[in-house]
């Protein structure tokens, strides 16, 4: 190692000194507890019990639950990430048009990320409701045909979840409009003198300068999406009905660690998860080696 | 010219009726914040109701109740539902479902005062708020701090500590719970409000992650002069990174204090008296296993809500109006 | 002036940050009361109330009445909520933080107090005059005392009857003075109180059994059938030809393509779905039972405060629910609320000294606390001297609810440590027989299965724990 190599391995730790300091006082035991407590019979209230890799061969070969819920929770990332990266970015670009009451509207596409989960579940109820709700009756009105049921059909429960998802990417849509801000108003001068249009212009300015935040919306919203909880959980009361259809890993997940006192078995479950989940983070990472571009560099 | 404008007219159309599908579920809680209790949810089969509704009482505050065809004062009913209706100057009891409340279209702020009753809304605020503003200075200080590390410094083993810290967002809480519990309950920390602020202290992986994009975008060239004139590497972040990064930054700030705003969970785990509940946690209690309170649950929603939506109007150029544009950068 | 404005732009971040942080520095935890109580000596306990709402207001009243009466116990309650109930309760417990009493269900207790999670109580009770077995209903004490230990103190208990709207009987040409007494009434019934559109949708249903929530469980026990024999320790529900019965009649509610005979309020399985979830929130106007899109409906004793709150303009009854024929008469008595007492609670004997007030009448020919607080929030109590006072037994309709615990068996969730398992796994199953993906028998068989095998996994793992 050469003298710079040291200094910046001095630094470097020195910066993420906090990080590293925090990871070993409240977050390695816990982490290093449930990868002990996946290898045990643990009822939270006893001292856990060593069983070897049941909990695994369980999972694999005896729960069938366990795939449905990994299932419905890949049918959900699948279709909800690519759903809501796109449409997060779209509401960014049109919000940092030059449009009247901008930072209204701004507001507006925030709301129903802060709006408690508790009021806002009651509205969706309704608007879900196969036969007196909003949907179904503008289907009904507009186009005389009769609308699915929604969350009560187990074949469109899925989709309903995800509909409803998209109602809440405001968050990313605000990281989104403050990568775009970040955008040097240099380089579109730069581009128009090359005789760019809109077009050229967002394909080879606004989209590479944003490839930070679109690597981020996706790693994070990965990252969410196969622990997708909350949501559910409010509409559904969490028992997956109809048919296990909205079963979730980390609904299934949550029944097993408070419900059936199954501690083990739960943090099987999440290691699975973890895996899963540090499986296609790695793989979006790696690829984005090729497709993110930083300014800085 | 034109097609620019044909471009705007477009973007604002799409824009408005966007807008009115997401406006929907807070002008759905405002309004329903507002309704009487026996108008809160829709008929069945009918549409719900959007205008607030609200009861009426005559001169001396009786409500009034429809009762055999007639408008009546009410002067209370007991637990059983018996109530004393005043007719022609006669008190008259009759059961619950003998009675209908008159009703109109109008602001019913009776929801307000029981929400406010029902909890000890300052005192809950005041929780909140340092808790809030106490992790949003951690994690903000200290997660710009160890973003700088891994968006800046290239060192040794630093992309798979990276991978670390985004890794310890991938494990569900639950299987966390427990032992995280056992740490903060031999540190003493339970029924304190210490677990739910040290943590945030020593960086917050979001923001980590967050932070090191918007880091990774400063021109490199930058810190190399500013290394030439003998700067440190701290001077580099406190006097070049973190000014260039204010929009970033305060995004961060923002995500924190709503994460913090509407947590219930950590609050209700770690607190152990209801004096230092959060206004989050005070919300849940009006939802019982028996008992919803509707309306005071809408109105304290509201009220908890407006804040946050203001904060975020007053600052959004904070964050939204890059400093790209006063050509420092590029 | 340039220097010093820029000084003053430097200065207020900082110091507006320490403002903010002065305003909102927190002050000591507590109320007044409650540092005055310590400052006078007394034992300050914690009491973790699982309700909210005016249950809990009317749990708050007796605590501070208790706190009144005598000078050596000071009672503060901590309103938990219900929903993160089981995660607070178990991490609080297992991490060593316990309050001195909780109030919990009586599921979750059977399941807790076989891993001794609770302080036995039994010494306690023996020295409790009100507080012997023989006072309460018979099927009540068996879940407090497991394993030859009493863990806790049943405060409320409930029990299931038909409940039904008058109205919609006088619309249906129904004697509304006359509910359903037999099976062959009640199904006629269900078939005359339905009304569909002319499209064909469901206006009112005359009873659903999965409305306001699935009770197949409590089905299977009314039809004479065992989801579980406590004696040999498992299930034998597949080759019982009543539980199998049971999901045959939830079956008929479905329209089955391959049957012969179809009941007429039968239709498609997501039709049906889609009306029990079009249905309001069950703590609204918009119950399906208050709105009248139901006419029947198997309900709990809580109703009658709950329609006089939510549903003023309802008329309405209460009568025994009717069974099969050749079946005994039967109550579903399902679980209870009780108090339990932490083992590592720090201040076990001051918690005592409260219950042993709660659960006591308050003088000769006087009322318990326990019972005010039932008859508050219009629950059964579990003694039966205290049921048979007239507040409850004399209430028109209230009585009728108490009748069923004192006149008929009662048949309550077995205790067992995955009693949770078991009414998940019973559910679950309804829900492939309704959709068509089982029949009967498959369900029945598959929910036997299911649960053997849990209990069995428990118990290779007690015997492992054991050696």
């Amino acid at each position: 190692m050469t003298k710079w190599e040291r200094r910046q391995l001095r630094n470097g730790l020195l910066f993420a000194s906090p990080w590293i300091i925090g990871f070993c006082c409240f977050a390695l035991y816990p982490l290093v507890m449930s990868i002990y407590y996946s290898f045990t019979a643990f009822n939270v209230v006893q001292p856990p019990v060593w069983i070897g890799l049941a909990n695994y061969q369980e999972l694999f070969f005896e729960d069938p639950l366990f795939w449905t819920a990994l299932y419905n929770t890949l049918y959900f990332t699948v279709f909800s990430v690519p759903l809501a990266l796109m449409f997060s970015l779209t509401l960014a670009l049109l919000l940092n048009q030059k449009v009247p009451f901008m930072s209204v509207f701004r507001t507006v596409f925030f709301l129903p990320s802060i709006v408690p989960i508790v009021a806002s579940a009651v509205l969706w109820l309704w608007v879900l409701n196969p036969d007196s709700g909003l949907i179904n009756s503008l289907l009904r009105q507009w186009l005389g045909i009769e609308g699915p049921g929604w969350m009560a059909d187990a074949r469109w429960s899925k989709p309903s979840l995800i509909l409803m998802s998209m109602w809440s990417v405001g968050g990313a849509m605000v990281i989104f409009l403050a990568g775009l801000a970040d955008v040097p108003q240099t380089l579109y001068e730069v581009a128009e003198l090359d005789g760019a249009g809109p077009v050229k212009k967002f394909l080879h300015v606004t989209l590479p300068m944003l490839t930070p935040t679109i690597l981020f919306n996706m790693v994070m919203g990965l990252i969410m999406a196969f622990q997708y909880f909350t949501q559910v959980y409010v509409m559904t009361g969490g028992s997956g009905t109809p048919l296990d259809s909205t079963m979730f890993y980390a609904l299934y997940l949550y029944r097993n660690s408070f419900y059936y006192l199954r501690m083990g078995y739960a943090s099987a479950m999440a290691w699975m998860l973890f895996i899963v989940i540090l499986g296609a983070t790695l793989g979006v990472l790696y690829s984005s080696k090729k497709w993110v571009f930083y300014h800085g560099d | 010219m034109a097609t620019s404008r044909t471009h705007r007219i477009i973007a604002m159309t799409v824009l408005v009726v966007l807008s009115i599908t997401f406006i929907m579920p807070f002008v759905w809680m405002l309004s329903t914040s507002f309704k009487h209790e026996a108008m809160i949810f829709p008929p069945p089969g009918e549409p719900p109701r959007w205008l607030p509704i609200t009861d009426v009482h005559d001169d001396e505050g009786r409500q009034l109740v429809r009762y055999q065809g007639q408008v009546v004062p009410d002067m209370g009913a007991d637990e059983y539902g018996l109530h004393q209706l005043l007719v022609d100057g006669e008190i008259v009891t009759a059961w619950n479902h003998e009675v209908e409340a008159v009703l109109r279209t109008g602001l019913h702020w009776d929801n307000y005062r029981r929400a406010f009753e029902m909890m000890d809304f300052w005192q809950n605020l005041r929780n909140t708020l340092f808790v809030c503003f106490s992790a949003v200075l951690g994690t903000v200080l200290s997660s710009a701090l160890v973003a700088y590390s891994f968006a800046r410094i290239p060192w040794r083993g630093r992309d798979v500590v990276f991978v670390l810290v985004l890794a310890t967002m991938m494990l569900p809480y639950q299987v966390t719970l427990i032992p995280l519990f056992s740490v903060y309950s031999r540190l003493g920390w339970v029924g304190t409000f210490k677990p739910l602020i040290v943590l945030y202290w020593f960086g917050v992986p979001f923001y980590i992650f967050l932070l090191r994009q918007f880091f990774k975008g400063i021109p490199e060239d930058l810190s190399a002069a500013a290394r030439i004139d003998g700067c440190s590497e701290f001077g580099i972040f406190a006097r070049i990174v973190v000014p260039l990064s204010k929009p970033a930054l305060a995004t961060a700030a923002l995500f924190m204090f709503l994460f913090q705003w509407g947590d219930f969970l950590n609050p209700l785990i770690y607190l152990q008296d209801h004096s230092q509940y959060t206004l989050a946690v005070a919300l849940q209690q009006f939802q019982s296993q028996h008992e919803s309170a509707w309306g005071p649950l809408m109105a304290m929603g509201t009220v908890i809500t407006l804040p946050v939506i203001l904060l975020f109007f007053l600052t959004q150029r904070t964050f939204i109006q890059g400093i790209a544009l006063s050509g420092l950068k590029g | 002036m340039n220097n010093f404005r820029q000084t003053i732009a430097k200065l207020a971040l900082p110091v507006g940050i320490a403002i903010a942080f002065i305003l909102v520095w927190p002050d000591q935890a507590g109320t007044e009361a409650e540092r005055q109580a310590l400052r006078e000596g007394r034992t300050v306990i914690t009491y973790w109330d699982r309700h909210s709402g005016h249950e809990h207001r009317a749990r708050v009243r007796l605590i501070e009445e208790f706190n009144a009466v005598q000078d050596e116990v000071f009672v503060r309650t901590v309103p938990i909520g219900y929903n993160a109930l089981m995660e607070k309760t178990l991490t609080s417990t297992a991490g060593g933080a316990p309050p001195d009493i909780l109030s919990i269900d009586g599921g979750i207790m059977a399941q807790l107090a076989a891993h001794r999670l609770f302080l036995p109580l039994d010494d306690f009770v023996a020295d409790v005059p009100s507080l012997d077995p023989e006072l309460f209903f018979p099927h009540i004490w068996p879940m407090v005392d497991i394993d030859g230990h009493v863990w806790g103190i049943p405060t409320t208990t409930d029990t299931y009857c038909l409940v039904w709207n008058r109205t919609a009987f006088e619309e249906a040409g129904l004697d509304p003075d006359q509910p359903p007494e037999d099976w062959d009434t009640f199904m006629d019934y269900i078939a005359r109180l339905t009304v569909r559109s002319e499209t064909g949708a469901i206006e009112r249903m005359g009873f659903l059994p999965w409305v306001p929530w699935c009770q197949i469980y409590q089905w299977g026990v009314l039809f004479g059938g065992e989801w579980f024999n406590e004696e040999l320790g498992r299930s034998e529900a597949g080759s019982d030809p009543n539980i199998i019965a049971a999901y045959e009649w939830h079956q008929s509610f479905t329209v089955d393509p391959d049957a012969d005979e179809q009941l007429p309020h039968a239709m498609h399985p997501e039709r049906i779905e889609s009306f029990s979830r079009g249905l309001g929130d069950y703590m609204s106007a918009n119950n399906p039972f208050y709105s009248g899109r139901v006419a029947m409906i198997s309900e709990g004793e809580w109703q009658v405060a709950f329609i006089p709150r939510y549903a003023p303009g309802l008329d309405w009854d209460v009568a025994p629910l009717p069974q099969p024929p050749g079946v005994e008469p039967l109550a579903f008595g399902p679980s209870i609320i009780a108090d339990v007492i932490p083992a590592t609670a720090h201040h076990p004997e001051a918690a005592k000294k409260f219950l042993r007030w709660f659960y006591s009448p308050r003088g000769e020919g006087q009322t318990s606390p326990a019972g005010d607080y039932n008859e508050a929030i219009r629950n059964i109590p579990p003694r039966i001297y205290e049921a048979m006072e007239p507040r409850f037994i004399e209430h028109p309709r209230f009585s009728i609810f108490v009748k069923q615990l004192l006149e008929r068996r009662v048949v309550r969730y077995p205790i067992t440590p995955i009693t949770q398992f078991i009414s998940d796994q019973a559910r679950r199953q309804r829900e492939r027989v309704t959709f068509g993906r089982a029949t009967p028998e498959e369900a029945a068989q598959a929910f036997e299965d299911s649960v053997n095998r849990e209990l069995e996994r428990i118990e290779t793992l007690i015997e492992r724990r054991r050696q």
